[in-house]
């Protein structure tokens, strides 16, 4: 069995894409992992948002970020399905080492408590 | 940015490119980064922090060159 390692990817497709065909790149990138060993862990669509600088004449994108296990030799073919993608704009896959994977642990914790935060406020509310 | 001692550094084990509004700090209004001698920061902290600039533009969450000098 091939070592695997976990990653951090974060995609940008372009904001001209209808929402249906978002949501096919996505399904397609998550089949591309799981079909080849390897495990998604968290998939987080950050939305359209407003580019930093035109890209190809595209002012927005929709941004998806997300992380995942798997072995090595995948990486060069997730990274080529995404560079024939004419709709990708932009993608950047990070292996992350033990400094990553704490910060990564310590963020989710912090949403979480942010999560928990807020829905305590919606039901102070709500009484 | 300078003799911003409060701010505790020394600790921090990792520089994320998606947090952009800590990054924007560290550049200035044309979007060019910010030397460690006006920053202030560790040397190990300031090579994090240029890697997550860089990160950042690329995804185009930062800017190369600021919109109002373009």
């Amino acid at each position: 069995m091939a070592q695997k390692y976990q990653y951090e990817l974060t995609y940008v497709i372009s904001g001209v894409v209808k929402q249906n065909q978002v949501d096919d790149i996505v399904r397609k990138v998550n089949h591309l992992i799981e079909s080849n060993d390897g495990d998604v862990l968290e998939v987080d669509e950050w939305g359209n948002q407003r580019l930093a600088y035109e890209i190809d004449r595209k002012r927005s994108g929709y941004y998806v970020n997300m992380y995942f296990q798997a072995p090595g030799p995948l990486i060069e073919r997730l990274e080529r399905e995404l560079e024939v993608n004419d709709d990708v704009l932009r993608y950047l896959t990070l292996r992350m080492d033990a400094k990553m994977k704490r910060h990564y642990e310590k963020r989710k914790q912090r949403r979480a408590q942010e999560a928990e935060e807020e829905s305590a406020e919606e039901t102070d509310k709500d009484e | 940015m300078a003799d911003q001692n409060d701010v505790d550094y020394e600790h921090l084990e990792y520089v994320d490119y998606k947090d952009t509004e800590f990054l924007e700090q560290f550049i200035n209004n044309q979007g060019k980064i910010l030397p460690r001698r006006v920053t202030g920061v560790p040397a190990r902290v300031q090579r994090q922090i240029t890697t997550a600039i860089k990160r950042a533009r690329h995804l185009a969450l930062l800017p190369y060159v600021s919109e109002s000098i373009r």
